[in-house]
């Protein structure tokens, strides 16, 4: 190896230390959710015994200690502030945490395996909210979050409405030219098909763009790139080769962000989830209670819940201190099996 | 010039091609393209960009692959140098032409720029002339050095044959004995093309002369000759210029150069007149 060659090794391999330490901080935050005290001397001390224990090679136990005691102490400051965790669904870098750092860049970020992990980590209490996708303007509605949303208990606490820039990405120093093979997640793949027909690239599917970055990073595969968001690239300490490959013009995801309490600040949207007798025209009576109301809606989607029975998810603009908005929930119960408001938020919209 | 198919006029009054990127059509008036000889920095771009589309600039130019004398030259900032090309076409609002060196690179480079530019040293590349043919963007083929006109034409058949119809002749200068010059801009050339070809042929006095001095006459010169339109060097500080300060006008001095173009293709409008009226 080439002195050039051990150096970039050594920047992928520190990059990659100092996002373990923030999914370590990460994991701190979340325990102490769940615990009444910061202080725990028993803990402390388990953690270092173990960590002597597992000293290797070059790394000796002393040097460990003090590097323990170090991160130990500052995992312990972190959890003595008062954080909002919010869990978002993929690897860090995915359009979930840049639509929550839009929303709010103070708050703290935490992948989650699914979209079924946010949801469980809400009601548990290891987040103070989620961040879900619900639509995008080319794939339409995110199936898993609705069967989500209907059975759920939740409040929708905001939303974001997002455009979704898909990067291609390499390692630093890679040739354009040596690029053959493309990762990402299946719908980024097919958003950014002409782009990879026109330059002779092989796509390749990925579980999800922000993990097929850390893959990138991590593992080196040769002659690839991935396709991902441009926080990912900061992330991973990757080199974007070109900004927004994908085929169409628009291209837009909408995220809902969700709480296990209802929202009490002001708003000037509402979501609400009902459900119709299954007999004609039941759908008609709810949306002309609207119509009459005045109300504008800006989205209607529904969802297949058991044999024959739909329920129907509906977004309008107001607030539920508006006179018609109250009038008009009180009309619509009287004509749904039931009904359930989800929420009177603020949506932003990024540009 | 027998083998010359496509590029070559065929019926009396043949319409003359004409190469339409973005709002600007080339072959129509007299369409300037400007910017600096390789992009350098962000701010070095951006800056240029907006100073020329002020003056009154129509396309941007800037290079990212510069195919040097020396090896050990500026070889340009590659991809890097595109993505700034692209950002600084943005935010002037102006279309952007680059050049491509390497058959692999055509569609990549199509992906940043709107005419792919293919230099004096590779207008007898047939591969790359393949590759931009098949490109689907418009080409701007620069005159070989060494090259007659029936050799340059049938380098543009190259492309036009690939399917793509988009062709702009840049005249950029040819060797000759006399080394005042840094080429001998040859602006015959521009009224002997109109009469065989139909294809839109600008002027690049720039490296043409490869003197300061001499860009605005010779520019000046080729609207008279005829021109579609001209390309030139500007750099925002043409001392810290990284390639061809030596030929590369100031920001003050494109703009006074542009106002004399301006003035000039009005009184081209009264000649191109009495032309015609000579004709009847
Ligand atoms: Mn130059």
């Amino acid at each position: 190896m080439e002195l050039k060659e051990i150096r970039k090794k050594i920047d992928l391999l520190d990059s990659r230390i100092l996002r373990i330490l923030n999914y370590r901080m990460e994991l701190a935050l979340m325990a102490k959710k769940l615990k009444t005290s910061i202080e725990d001397k028993d803990r402390e001390k388990e953690i270092l015994e173990r960590i002597r224990l597992n000293s290797t090679g070059l790394i000796n136990a002393e040097f460990v200690e003090k590097v323990y005691t170090e991160i130990i102490k500052e995992s312990k400051g972190l959890q003595q502030r008062d954080h909002r965790l919010i869990g978002f669904q993929g690897e860090h870098g995915a359009y979930g945490e840049v639509a929550l750092r839009a929303w709010n860049s103070e708050w703290v970020s935490v992948p989650c395996a699914g979209y079924s992990a946010v949801f469980e980590g809400i009601k548990k209490g290891l987040f103070d909210y989620g961040i879900v996708a619900v639509e995008n303007t080319l794939g339409g509605v995110v199936g898993e979050v609705n069967e989500l949303l209907v059975n759920t208990d939740l409040y929708v606490a905001g939303a974001v409405e997002l455009p979704v820039y898909l990067c291609l990405m390499t390692l630093p120093g890679t040739d354009h030219r040596d690029i053959r093979s493309v990762y990402s997640s299946s719908q980024a793949l097919v958003q950014c098909h002409n782009f990879l027909e026109r330059n002779h690239l092989e796509a390749l599917q990925y579980y999800d763009s922000a993990g097929a970055a850390k893959m990138l990073a991590e593992d080196t595969p040769k002659s690839s790139a991935v396709i991902a968001s441009k926080l990912a690239a900061e992330i991973y300490d990757l080199e974007i080769i070109k900004e927004d490959i994908d085929d169409f013009e628009r291209n837009m995801t909408r995220f809902l962000i969700l709480s296990a309490k209802a929202n009490v600040a002001e708003g000037d949207k509402c979501s609400i989830l009902f459900s119709t007798a299954h007999r004609a025209g039941t759908l008609f009576s709810v949306l002309e209670i609207f119509a009459k109301h005045d109300i504008n809606l800006t989205r209607i989607g529904s969802i297949q819940s058991g044999a024959g029975n739909y329920t129907f998810f509906l977004d309008f603009i107001g607030s539920n201190k508006d006179e018609k908005v109250i009038s008009s929930m009180e009309q619509i119960k009287k004509v749904t099996s039931s009904l359930r408001f989800m929420g009177c938020y603020k949506e932003k919209r990024v540009d | 010039m027998k083998n010359l198919k496509l590029t070559t006029i065929k019926v009396k009054n043949q319409a003359r091609t004409l190469v339409k990127v973005k709002d600007i059509t080339i072959g129509e008036g007299f369409t300037v393209i400007a910017g600096p000889c390789s992009i350098e920095s962000e701010e070095q771009a951006i800056e240029t960009a907006i100073r020329v589309k002020e003056a009154g600039a129509d396309i941007l130019r800037g290079g990212a692959f510069k195919p040097r004398t020396s090896p050990y030259a500026f070889q340009g900032l590659g991809i890097k140098g595109l993505q700034i090309l692209e950002k600084a076409g943005k935010e002037s609002g102006l279309p952007v032409v680059t050049e491509v060196l390497d058959p692999r690179d055509v569609s990549w480079v199509c992906e940043y720029v709107d005419i792919l530019q293919v230099g004096t040293r590779n207008m007898q590349n047939f591969s790359l002339l393949k590759e931009v043919g098949k490109a689907g963007k418009p080409v701007l083929l620069k005159r070989g050095m060494f090259s007659t006109l029936s050799e340059w034409l049938s380098c543009a058949e190259y492309v036009l044959a690939e399917g793509n119809p988009n062709v702009i002749l840049c005249e950029r200068g040819i060797r000759t004995f006399e080394s005042y010059t840094r080429n001998t801009l040859d602006l015959a050339i521009v009224p002997s093309i109109k009469e065989v070809s139909h294809l839109p042929v600008i002027v690049d006095p720039s490296h043409g002369t490869g003197r300061l001095s001499l860009v605005e006459r010779m520019c000046l010169a080729s609207i008279a000759a005829g021109a579609d339109g001209v390309m030139v060097e500007v750099h925002r500080n043409p001392a810290e210029a990284l390639c061809d300060g030596d030929q590369s006008l100031s920001p003050p001095m494109f703009m006074s150069m542009m106002k004399k173009v301006r003035k000039l293709q009005e009184c081209m409008v009264e000649i191109n007149a009495l032309d015609r009226e000579s004709s009847k």
